[in-house]
């Protein structure tokens, strides 16, 4: 057959196209189901050691740092004690450093070493149904464990509202999610894991320091505030903290805005990135 | 090349079938079908362009140019629906190696969308049909090399496909695990499934192949049954005269007359012939003094060879 016979492929249309992205329905629900049954076995350990660690940080920093800030707590905390006021700030970074966890080695794994995912892309799946599934299943990881944190708080008399500890596990999902999105975006680009030292030593442990957890974001230069502002984790210490304690949440609204475009754009992202990768 | 025109049975339908990554052309502008019901190979060396060929039609890699028809529509509009009627093994084996041999083919029954009730059904059979039964609740990671590819094949069968790929299904292998799974490809053929294999391996290609392409640098280069392909472009006989000093002194002359044709090689020199006994006599009348000889009957390699003036494996 001569050159001048072959068809040229027709280029897809608009609508397609944006098709090919847009998630199926219901079919990331098989995603999420096969990541469940992968984790049913370790997932109750995964979660306990994921959260005794901040337990511990709570314990020391709390009883240790609470110690030495001592009367000045009440300047920076606002009347209560230094414990209560990084618990829900913990639950939060903690929150983030899962979510960022669970989108880097499992995700990266799947594509390069257990190559599940070639397989996954040669059923009716589509790639976005796969990092929609992924992510969402990240979420109900970090619910899971932010769940068990709270309900430590809760009997450890941290936390005093049930409804208030519901609603930071809500917003430390959130914000694991607003993590796990973007981290998934970068992952599905790598081809070895020496990437993720490099947002882990860089961005996600640094963040910890620079949102509130420890001490109030605004006694940070401005420079620093407005970098903080931008990234995820200051919003969601502003809400769980706000929860915990009861008070009033100035631009609640906006912090879960930000939250939540996190964790759309970075899924966004992450399914085109994807794709490109899969399907070539 | 015998291009059967407008056939109705043909589950795919490629024309002018095209891709390119940059500069390279992987598959250049190739014609073939494959009917309901064959055993259909794609032949030929590492790198002629098989595996692309193979995720072009599972709609996983968007073809460059051509027409591509499976089932009767496009991969490119309608891929979701057309790979949930496609198995699909890898190369590299994608199993999870953290569940077990049953929960494998149970989770990807769910991706295609089967009701849990009918995937374990199914599941089971599957497992029993492939000798993996007495496996069913073990890890993946210590089985055999030869289990796996089973396993692989019995998961990709979960959706009871119409038509089953497989991508160089048993390299890696040895030789009894190659036969225990051509056994069970036959019988699956048997009972209906077509079934499209890309291969390097001509002992592999002859024994199962109904009918095949021989590919060459992203082109097919010839098209037919495997005994088609033998008669067409091979001799009936085939005379191997070793060298392990190489054949590069041996002259043109002395090779010349010997049988119908011959090709020279690293260290052997091929000799097509009617007769290899009284070839191999002419042989030695001509001078040759070869370490060792034998004489065959022909085989796709030589078919290869014959198109190509390469041996496949090299």
């Amino acid at each position: 057959m001569s050159a001048a016979q072959i068809a040229p492929r027709r280029s897809r249309g608009l609508f397609s196209t944006i098709g090919a992205y847009l998630p199926h329905p219901t079919r990331w629900r098989h995603v999420f189901g096969y990541m469940v049954a992968v984790y049913r076995r370790e997932w109750i350990g995964s979660v306990f050691s994921g959260f005794i660690e901040p337990l511990v940080v709570l314990a020391g920093l709390g009883i240790g740092l609470g110690v030495l800030v001592g009367d000045r707590a009440a300047e920076i905390t606002g009347g209560v004690s230094y414990v209560t006021y990084i618990a829900p700030a913990l639950m939060a970074s903690q929150a983030m450093q899962f979510g960022a966890g669970e989108a880097a080695w499992p995700i990266l794994g799947r594509i390069m070493w257990v190559r599940i995912y070639h397989a996954m892309v040669a059923t009716p799946l589509k790639p976005t149904d796969i990092i929609v599934g992924a992510i969402l299943f990240m979420g109900g990881k970090v619910a899971f464990a932010a769940a068990f944190f709270a309900g430590v708080l809760l009997v450890a008399g941290i936390a005093t509202s049930p409804l208030g500890a519901l609603a930071m596990v809500g917003v430390s999902t959130l914000t694991g999610l607003a993590f796990a999105a973007p981290v998934t975006a970068f992952s599905v680009t790598q081809k070895t894991d020496q990437g993720f030292a490099i947002i882990f030593r860089l961005i996600i442990t640094p963040l910890t320091f620079f949102s509130g957890t420890y001490f109030p974001i605004e006694s940070l230069p401005s420079w620093a505030q407005l970098f903080s502002w931008c990234t995820p984790l200051a919003h969601g210490v502003a809400l769980a903290r706000g929860l915990a304690l009861g008070t009033e949440i100035p631009n609640a609204a906006t912090h879960v805005a930000v939250l939540a475009a996190w964790t759309i754009g970075g899924t966004v992202i992450a399914s085109i990135l994807f794709r490109r990768r899969m399907l070539k | 090349m015998n291009l059967s025109t407008s056939n109705a049975t043909a589950l795919i339908r490629a024309r002018g079938l095209t891709k390119t990554f940059g500069a390279r052309t992987a598959v250049d502008a190739i014609n073939f079908d494959v009917r309901d019901g064959e055993f259909f190979g794609f032949l030929g060396p590492n790198g002629a362009g098989k595996t692309t060929t193979m995720r072009m039609i599972a709609g996983v890699s968007p073809r460059t140019a051509g027409t591509l028809e499976i089932f009767g529509s496009d991969p490119d509009t309608n891929g979701p629906h057309i790979r949930g009627q496609l198995g699909v093994v890898h190369q590299q084996e994608t199993l999870d190696q953290e569940l077990t041999v049953r929960e494998n083919l149970l989770i990807f029954g769910r991706f295609f969308g089967i009701e849990r009730k009918e995937i374990a059904e199914r599941a089971d059979q599957l497992l029993e049909l492939f000798q993996l039964s007495d496996r069913a609740k073990d890890q993946v990671e210590p089985l055999s090399g030869g289990m796996k590819r089973r396993l692989s094949i019995a998961r990709s069968l979960i959706n009871a496909p119409r038509v089953l790929m497989l991508d160089e299904p048993t390299t890696g292998l040895d030789p009894q695990a190659r036969h225990l799974l051509w056994d069970a490809l036959q019988r699956l053929k048997r009972s209906g499934t077509t079934i499209v294999l890309t291969t390097h391996y001509m002992d592999e290609a002859e024994q199962l192949c109904d009918r095949l392409v021989v590919m060459d640098q992203a082109k097919i280069v010839a098209e037919g049954s495997p005994r088609q392909l033998i008669e067409e472009h091979a001799s009936r006989e085939v005379l191997e005269l070793r060298f392990p000093e190489g054949t590069s002194r041996i002259s043109k002359e002395a090779l010349e007359g010997i049988g119908d044709r011959y090709e020279r090689l690293a260290e052997r020199v091929i000799i097509g012939c009617e007769n290899g006994e009284a070839a191999h006599a002419r042989a030695l009348e001509h001078g040759l003094a070869p370490e060792s000889w034998l004489v065959r009957r022909s085989s796709l390699e030589d078919v290869f060879l014959r198109l190509t003036g390469r041996s496949l494996d090299e």
